[in-house]
């Protein structure tokens, strides 16, 4: 309800809403990205970063820097400080930080079947799964065969139980169908977050709506696009949308129906944010291409949700806001280590 | 005393340094704290300054500082305060530091990492043998008949099938025996069940000691010197199975729950032949690592007694070279020109630490120092002496006040 937020919010969150607020803070500016693009080698990207919020996380470091050296401190950085935020949030907050966790917990499930599919070694895998989604029946996933079995043995007991409803069926796990898993898992999660963000009500709703609208609608036109030149039916993959964006009902029924980019392009002309998204893509090599767009839109509109205050959209999007920078320093570190400067701009500055 | 304005009279100056001596007349300066040096680099990022090699030289040698420092913690060790003050090292002297400080962390990580291992090795040989010692009491042998009836509470450690009987069944019990974290038994057990269920029969009883957690152990990269990790009941789970494939599953699912999984022999007398076994290698290997120890404590002494000197020299090293970096280089003349802030009273002081300084290097030009005039508004200098320092800061606290400012306190 209007006006609930500003008096009861700071007894329960207060302290967690400043600490946030305080790491948004250390994020990188576009000045701080000019220099780490200046340095000529990793050891210089190093002697940068010590002068910035991330300190001397590098500091204790033996042995020659590598990329993956740096990709694996900086979300190791990123989960201490959900951790915390995760251990000492009340009641509704860490329902909220829980919804967070589950989208890379459904990347990790697949990860590690597809991995099984493919007879990998599950400890050769399980370094590649996000930490953030890390649950404890994670590695036991490479024991079920179908879905059915592994809901039956290892789901049920996990959050992702209530996902799960829509994806229980006997056939075996192949490719395709590890991939129709993936999407309707999604599209529940997110209309489960969606659900429970009205629900919150106030500058919660108000804040989060537009991002989660954006979210389903990103997925609706990946899947499209993947999906041309596949055996996916039209039928199919309109039960993949997540429904709880812009484009439902009429535009996701468009896309249902495209077949090829130029249809898609001509559905996201009939709402404006989109068209402008789609508008700065090119399809040349030098230019953004469609997952840019998407990504330089999302962090417009996480940084939007700091302009209000006494809601929950801030934590969910400072971690995005974290993850992209992590993107953007990676991106650079590669650059450097690979001497091919030239795309070394194409980073998305976030302030 | 008294005087009408705050701050002593503070004049800029100019040094000129030969840049052969330039070293250790800033050590001699430093060592006297007379001057606030300018930055004549600003432009000039952290990385491509002229002495940024030195500089991370130092920096790394911090770095073995530091891991030093950290295994004398880990070890309950306190370091000592420096004793006496050591001046600034020579490059001659740095270079010995540098050997020797990593000498002795590499052979403090080379012990570290053996007695990790020791450690190791015998944690797993006494869980070996606490898990076959529990595990007897599910599958020893049943009491022979004629013995008075036994009450229904021991029915739970009535072996499952009577194992004198088992090789007339077709199918062979397998066992699985290991040991996992206390926290994890429940979810451990409710997977099992849904896994295999109604195939497998699990037992499940607490370890009767304690013991390290390997995991906050590896947590500390680099094997610490002391670091024990958590001390956790462990407990015990034998899961005796029918069935090949059930048996994979069952390894599958300990994996996930990281259990350390030890082969359970099949029979009575193997396993109490293990168990002497075990008890052999544990005796030998305790023996091991005490003497490791004993080795590890030796080399932590050395580095408690050189440890306080280095830093303070390194510390020493690396705000020279900072300085240095300061300066602007004029290369025609293979000299380095600092310009300084100095209290008037001071010049003569100055001049004379520059004479030692290149007296200390050898030099024969000698570096001296020129006050230029200038029209910007130097830094204030309240010198203050312990007593006086505590005051002074109060005073400053609600703001430093500029040059030469009218002293209230005196005015008539």
């Amino acid at each position: 309800m209007p006006g609930y937020s500003e008096f009861y919010f700071n007894v329960d969150h207060g302290y967690l809403e400043g600490l946030v607020r305080g790491f948004k803070g250390g994020i990188l500016t576009s000045a701080d990205y000019v220099n780490l693009a200046q340095c000529e080698t990793l050891e210089d990207l190093k002697l940068h970063l010590q002068t910035t919020d991330y300190g001397n996380f590098l500091a204790n470091e033996t042995g020659p820097l590598t990329v993956s050296t740096i990709d694996e401190k900086l979300k190791t950085k990123l989960l201490t400080e959900f951790h915390y935020f995760r251990n000492h949030a009340f009641e509704p907050l860490a329902t909220f930080l829980n919804f967070v966790t589950y989208s890379y917990m459904i990347d990790n499930v697949i990860l590690l079947i597809t991995g099984t599919l493919h007879q990998r070694p599950i400890a050769e895998l399980v370094p590649k799964c996000h930490p953030l989604g890390s649950f404890e029946q994670m590695e036991a996933v490479s024991i079920a065969s179908n879905p059915t079995e592994l809901f039956n043995a290892i789901l049920v007991d996990t959050p992702l139980a209530a996902f799960f409803q829509d994806c229980l069926s006997e056939n075996d796990l192949d490719e395709m169908n590890i991939e129709i898993m993936r999407n309707k898992l999604y599209k529940s999660y997110l209309e489960a977050f969606y659900k429970f963000c009205e629900k919150q009500g106030g500058t919660t709703a108000e804040i989060m709506r537009p991002i989660l609208e954006f979210e389903a609608d990103r997925r609706a036109f990946i899947i499209t696009i993947n999906s041309f030149g596949t055996e996916l039916s039209k039928d199919d993959r309109e039960k993949l949308y997540p429904t709880c964006g812009k484009l439902y009902p009429e535009g996701l029924h468009l896309l249902a129906n495209a077949d090829d980019y130029e249809q898609v392009k001509c559905v996201a002309e009939y709402y404006a944010e989109y068209k402008a998204v789609f508008e700065g893509v090119g399809s040349g090599t030098g230019e953004k291409t469609l997952e840019d767009a998407f990504f330089e839109h999302e962090v417009k509109l996480n940084v939007l949700a700091f302009n209000n205050q006494f809601h929950f959209g801030v934590f969910y999007a400072y971690v995005k806001l974290k993850e992209q920078e992590c993107r953007n320093i990676v991106w650079i570190a590669e650059c450097i280590s690979q001497r091919h400067r030239t795309k070394i701009n194409n980073y998305i500055p976030i302030f | 005393m008294g005087s009408l304005f705050r701050s002593e009279e503070v004049c800029l100056a100019q040094l000129f340094l030969h840049s052969a001596s330039a070293y250790s007349c800033i050590s001699e300066l430093g060592e006297r704290g007379l001057l606030e040096f300018r930055d004549l680099n600003p432009n000039v990022s952290p990385f491509q300054r002229r002495f940024v090699g030195e500089v991370r030289r130092c920096e790394e040698m911090e770095k073995t500082f530091t891991f030093l420092q950290q295994e004398l913690r880990a070890a309950g060790r306190v370091l000592g305060p420096c004793p006496e003050s050591p001046r600034a090292p020579a490059a001659r002297e740095a270079l010995r530091v540098q050997e020797q400080s990593e000498q002795l962390a590499q052979e403090l990580r080379e012990v570290s990492r053996n007695r990790a291992s020791l450690r190791d090795n015998l944690r797993d040989l006494r869980q070996y043998l606490h898990v076959l010692r529990e595990g007897q009491r599910f599958t020893s042998l049943p009491a022979p008949l004629g013995s008075p009836p036994r009450p229904r509470a021991l029915s739970e450690r009535e072996p499952i099938l009577d194992p004198s009987l088992h090789q007339h069944l077709e199918r062979k019990i397998n066992f699985v025996a290991g040991v996992i974290h206390p926290w994890r038994v429940t979810a451990f057990e409710r997977l099992l069940w849904r896994a295999c269920r109604g195939y497998l029969v699990a037992s499940f009883v607490e370890m009767p000691e304690p013991m390290e957690d390997p995991v906050t152990v590896r947590q500390h990269p680099g094997g610490r010197a002391g670091t024990a990790g958590e001390s956790i009941t462990w407990v015990i789970f034998l899961i005796s199975h029918w069935g090949e494939q059930i048996g994979q599953k069952i390894r599958k699912i300990s994996d996930c729950f990281h259990c350390q999984v030890y082969p359970y022999p099949e029979s009575e007398a193997s396993r109490t032949d293990t168990i002497t076994k075990l008890h052999g290698r544990i005796q030998e290997l305790s023996v091991t690592l005490e003497e490791t120890e004993k080795y590890l404590a030796e080399v932590l002494d050395k580095v408690v007694l050189a440890l306080p000197t280095w830093r303070v020299q390194v510390q020493k090293m690396k705000a020279i070279y900072l300085v240095l970096n300061q300066c602007s280089f004029d290369v025609t003349k293979k000299c380095l020109i600092a310009e300084v802030w100095c209290p008037v009273q001071d010049l003569t002081q100055v001049q004379d630490a520059l004479r030692q300084g290149s007296y200390q290097s050898g030099s024969s030009v000698e570096c001296f120092v020129q006050r230029i005039p200038t029209s910007e508004s130097p830094p204030t200098l309240i010198r203050t002496n312990k007593f006086t320092a505590g005051f002074q800061s109060i005073v400053d606290a609600y703001g430093v006040a500029s040059y030469q400012e009218v002293n209230p306190g005196k005015a008539p």
